[in-house]
This record gives C-alpha cells, sequence and structure tokens, in this order.
C-alpha cells in the first residue's frame, strides 16, 4: 500500500535563497514519524509546505497525501483533505477563548451534533482546558496553550497531524504529559509526524526517524537504531 | 430643555453615522493591519445608490437598503480582492497600500460625480410625518430611524462576529492568518469578505444620513475623516470602542456647535483626537496602539 504522505525531491526557495534541498520522506498510515536536527535545517520549512502553509512559489517536487497531490495546494484545501497541523510556536487565537479556538478547529466539519462529543472527549483528556474554556486563549501558560493547539488540530478529526516542536519552551513534566497525550492520538488511529529539537524524547516516542542538517536529510531509520548511532549520539543527544 | 433633547438627538444621528464608519475602519485594521481611505467615500456611494434606487427608480425602501447593502458587500470585497490584496502579495509597504486607498478614495468620489453630476440632491423622505415627538420634543422621523437602525446593525454585526461560525472564524483570519488557513478557512474570502461588511456599514450609514443632510460627492469625505477619529477615541481595531468612540464624537460636535459655536465643532474635535493619541493613545477599550 502508498504511504499515506509521501514528499518526493521536495526541495523550497525563499527567493533564491536554497533552502531545503532534495528532501524524500514518507509516513505510512498509523505510523508516528520524527524529524530531529539543528535550528534553521529546514523543519519548519518542511512542514509548513506539507500543510500548503508557505508560498507555493518557492516549492519544487512532488507531495501526495491521500492519493492527492498537495505541493502547491492552499492550507485551507489540505486542512480539507484531514491533514492538521500544531503549528511552532502554538499559534492559538490570541483573543478568542478556549473554546472559540476548539470551534475554529472544527471549521470544516459538517456534523454540527458529534462535534459537541469530541469536544467533551478533548476536555477530558485536557481537563485543564475544561477548566479555563472561557478564558482567551492568549493568557494560557505555554504548556496550556500546546494542548489547546494540539485540542484545535484534534477536533477537525484528521486523518493525520504535523506537530512543529510540541516541547518548545516547556517544563520537562509537560513535555512528558504532552508526548503522552501524542502517543495516546496515534494509538487511537491517527498518523503523526512530529518535528523535535528534544532529540531523546523524539527517538523514545516514534517509530521512525530522519535526521535533517542544513536542508537534508542525512540519516533515516527507526528510532531504536538511530538512539544507538554513534553520530547521532554525538550531535543529537549529548552523549560522548 | 427642548434645545437639550434636539441637540442629544442631532447628536445621536450623526454619531451614529460616526460609528457605523468607525466600525469599517476597525474590521478592515483587525483583519488587513492597515487603513483605509475608502470608507468615506463607500458612504457617499451608499447614499448615492439609495437615493437612486428609491428615489429614482421608486423601489421599495426596505429593497433598495437590501440591494444597496449586497451590491456594497460586493464593492468592498472587490476593492480588498482585486487591489490590496494584489499589492499586499506584490510586498508592498503598507503605507504604499494606503496611498492606494487614497486614489480609490478620489477615483469613487470623482466617478459618483461624473454619474450623479456635482449639485446637491435630495433623498426623498422616508415617512410621511414631519415630525414625531418624543418626550415633548418634535424629531424628524429620519433622524430615529437613523439611530435605531444603525443600533440594530450594530448588535446584528456583533452577533455574527462573536456567536456565529463564520463570524468566529473571520475574528480568527484576522488574528492569526496562518493557523487559520490550517484549520480550513479561506482566509482570502474572509479578508475580502470583512472589507465587503466594512463598505456595507458605510453604505447604510450614507442611506441613514441622506434624507437628514441631503446627497453629494463630499457627504463621506468629512464624516469618514470623523469616523476615523472616533475610531481612534474608543481604541483603534476594537469594534465596541468604534461605536462608543462615534457616539462621543457626534455628541460632542453637536453640543458644542449647539451651546458654543458651529464654527468651532471641527477644532473641538481634532484636538480631542490629538489628546487622546497623547494622553490615551489605546483609547477608551484600551486596544494595543503603542510599537512593542
Ligand atoms: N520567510 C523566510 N524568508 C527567508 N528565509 C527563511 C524564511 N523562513 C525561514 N527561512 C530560512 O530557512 C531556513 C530553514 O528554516 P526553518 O524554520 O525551516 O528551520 P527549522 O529546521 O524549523 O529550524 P528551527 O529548529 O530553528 O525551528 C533557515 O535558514 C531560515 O533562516
Ligand atoms: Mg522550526
Amino acid at each position: 500500500m502508498a504511504p499515506l504522505l509521501e514528499v518526493k525531491n521536495f526541495h523550497y526557495y525563499y527567493g533564491n535563497i536554497h533552502v531545503v534541498k532534495d528532501v524524500n520522506l514518507y509516513v505510512n498510515e498509523g505510523e508516528m514519524v520524527t524529524l530531529i536536527g539543528a535550528n534553521g535545517a529546514g523543519k519548519t520549512t518542511t512542514l509548513r509546505t506539507i500543510s500548503g502553509l508557505t508560498d507555493a512559489a518557492g516549492v519544487r517536487g512532488e507531495i501526495t497525501f491521500a492519493g492527492h497531490r498537495i505541493d502547491k495546494m492552499p492550507g485551507n484545501k489540505v486542512a480539507g483533505l484531514g491533514l492538521a497541523q500544531v503549528l511552532e510556536g502554538r499559534h492559538v487565537f490570541s483573543k478568542l477563548t478556549v473554546q472559540e479556538n476548539l470551534m475554529v478547529g472544527a471549521y470544516l466539519r459538517k456534523d454540527t451534533a458529534k462535534i459537541k462529543d469530541d469536544l467533551k472527549n478533548i476536555y477530558q483528556q485536557f481537563p485543564r482546558l475544561l477548566e479555563r474554556k472561557d478564558q482567551l486563549a492568549g493568557t494560557l501558560s505555554g504548556g496550556e496553550q500546546q494542548m489547546l493547539a494540539i485540542g484545535r488540530a484534534l477536533i477537525g478529526r484528521p486523518k493525520m497531524i504535523l506537530l512543529d516542536e510540541p516541547s518548545l519552551g516547556l517544563a520537562p513534566i509537560i513535555v512528558r504529559e504532552i508526548f503522552e497525550s501524542i502517543k495516546e492520538i496515534n494509538k487511537q488511529g491517527t498518523t503523526i509526524l512530529f518535528v523535535e529539537q528534544n532529540a531523546k524524547v523524539a527517538l523514545a516516542t516514534a517509530h521512525r526517524g530522519y535526521v535533517f542538517a542544513v536542508g537534508e536529510v542525512v540519516m533515516q531509520d527507526e528510532c531504536y537504531k538511530l538512539a544507538e548511532n554513534q553520530e547521532v549520539k554525538k550531535a543529537y543527544l549529548g552523549e560522548q | 430643555m427642548t434645545m437639550f433633547m434636539q441637540v442629544f438627538v442631532s447628536g445621536l444621528v450623526i454619531g451614529c453615522v460616526y460609528g457605523l464608519i468607525a466600525l469599517g475602519y476597525s474590521l478592515i485594521y483587525k483583519a488587513s493591519g492597515m487603513m483605509s481611505f475608502v470608507q468615506g467615500d463607500l458612504l457617499t456611494v451608499g447614499a448615492f445608490l439609495g437615493y437612486t434606487f428609491y428615489g429614482l427608480w421608486k423601489i421599495p425602501v426596505a429593497i433598495s437598503f437590501v440591494m444597496v447593502f449586497i451590491l456594497m458587500v460586493l464593492l468592498g470585497f472587490g476593492i480588498e480582492r482585486g487591489i490590496i490584496n494584489r499589492l499586499v502579495k506584490k510586498k508592498t509597504l503598507p503605507i504604499y497600500i494606503v496611498l492606494a486607498t487614497i486614489a480609490v478614495s478620489y477615483i469613487l468620489q470623482n466617478g459618483a460625480m461624473y454619474i450623479w453630476g456635482s449639485n446637491m440632491l435630495t433623498f426623498p423622505r422616508l415617512f410621511s410625518a414631519n415630525s414625531i415627538k418624543i418626550f415633548g420634543v418634535g424629531v424628524q422621523p429620519e433622524a430615529l430611524f437613523c439611530i435605531v437602525v444603525s443600533l440594530i446593525a450594530m448588535v446584528i454585526l456583533h452577533i455574527f462576529m462573536k456567536y456565529t461560525k463564520y463570524g468566529t472564524a473571520m475574528r480568527a483570519a484576522s488574528m492569526d492568518p496562518m493557523a487559520a488557513r490550517s484549520c480550513g478557512i479561506n482566509v482570502s474570502v474572509s479578508t475580502g469578505l470583512t472589507w465587503g461588511i466594512a463598505a456595507a456599514m458605510a453604505s447604510l450609514a450614507g442611506m441613514l444620513i441622506g434624507p437628514v443632510y441631503g446627497v453629494f460627492t463630499t457627504l463621506g469625505a468629512t464624516i469618514g475623516r470623523k469616523g476615523f477619529s472616533s475610531a481612534v477615541m474608543g481604541g483603534y481595531g476594537n469594534m465596541y470602542g468604534a461605536i462608543v468612540g462615534g457616539i462621543i464624537l457626534g455628541l460632542m460636535e453637536t453640543f458644542t456647535s449647539g451651546y458654543i459655536s458651529s464654527a468651532y465643532k471641527d477644532l473641538f474635535a481634532y484636538i480631542i483626537l490629538l489628546l487622546f493619541l497623547f494622553v490615551k493613545p489605546t483609547g477608551i477599550f484600551n486596544e494595543r496602539a503603542i510599537m512593542e
């Protein structure tokens, strides 16, 4: 069976600056895959292009999702195919309430009646959001905003969720909590691709991983193998 | 007492009109992060269209209003899609885009002169009664109509933006376009529609003020500037601030002309604007006004 998401010979240019160079990757249905790598390696650019959120003029190569070519598709259409993204830096709608944020996440759904049930499930999964459902999202703590961003992606019932640095700026205990939720979401059948600076957590969570360096994929393997690789250990896990 | 009531009512009339215009400034600022000088001239065009449908073609007033409303949504949408968005896409500096709105403003103003001439036209009366009494004071029914319809329009807009799915999506799109797109919102349509609603609000103001002030090509020019001041006073970008700012400015103006001198009403209005900029740039509703 063809992978759910496939990126082939992907390049990205910001004007003349060539920031992603011939990236190839795939994610099978039900899988959880991670992208790790240094700052500025092009991870965010890759995720945003998959979601149709970068300027299409800079995109070269082929991206397919669930049988559709999406490399030049506008972001709102990509979302309609069942591909959601939890953006780097969370990007909650700061002056909407928690509940309004979640409802915007359900914008494309037509089954209004069932949205209520899903809302309940999300509050069950993140009780702290329920306590704050009428609070403006901009006033939430970083961890709560991250939970909200995940909830907002989840409520659209996507086939696949991309997450860009879900641990960014969060305390270790919250990071653990967030990754437990991500694992749970994957267990329930949603395919996941996430970018993570914290390579240790990433490799302990995902099934497979890609290592990015200055715009290219330099390594790819099962996570447990990457975790044992000498170069990965030295460069990303801080071991000698 | 009689004079007080008359001044008060005419203050509310013009204040509501400023409020409707200011609402448009605020919506546009939130959606596109810029100021559009077209607002005032959209009021003029709305008044002329209303005059044409209702006054010349004798289409019933309610239908005329709806027709103008729809046409103006399209015009506002068209200006955003056809001009503003194209410049934004070319990465034009915001200040030049604001200049483009000034160009559009003059094109509309002169275009209106080309179509409807440069004489003041009389917007036919909406009601047969010359005046109705409230608290013992005779008031032109069109004036009351202006106040009531403006307030209803504001409440409907509020309900739409705050409690409907599409209104919430529009707010989301203006807060964070990328995140909105990732939720499936067509941000281009949403932004265009915001300009469309701003235009429709302005045209509504034009049709409401037309029977009171008459219709002429520069009708919206001054009102547009005052609407802008109202928006600043209320807190630029804040919908509620726009309405409150508009009504306060309207009352201030008519009370100045009524009790001091009509020659200086603009002087006071703009001094107050400057005072706000220096003392409380965030306006009554505390919108962000200082660069971080
Ligand atoms: N809008 C832009 N215009 C020009 N260059 C950009 C733009 N956005 C990103 N870049 C450049 O593209 C490269 C890749 O950036 P990207 O954000 O994709 O990296 P990243 O791997 O996500 O980094 P980080 O780990 O810091 O989030 C960087 O060199 C960055 O400076
Ligand atoms: Mg990044």
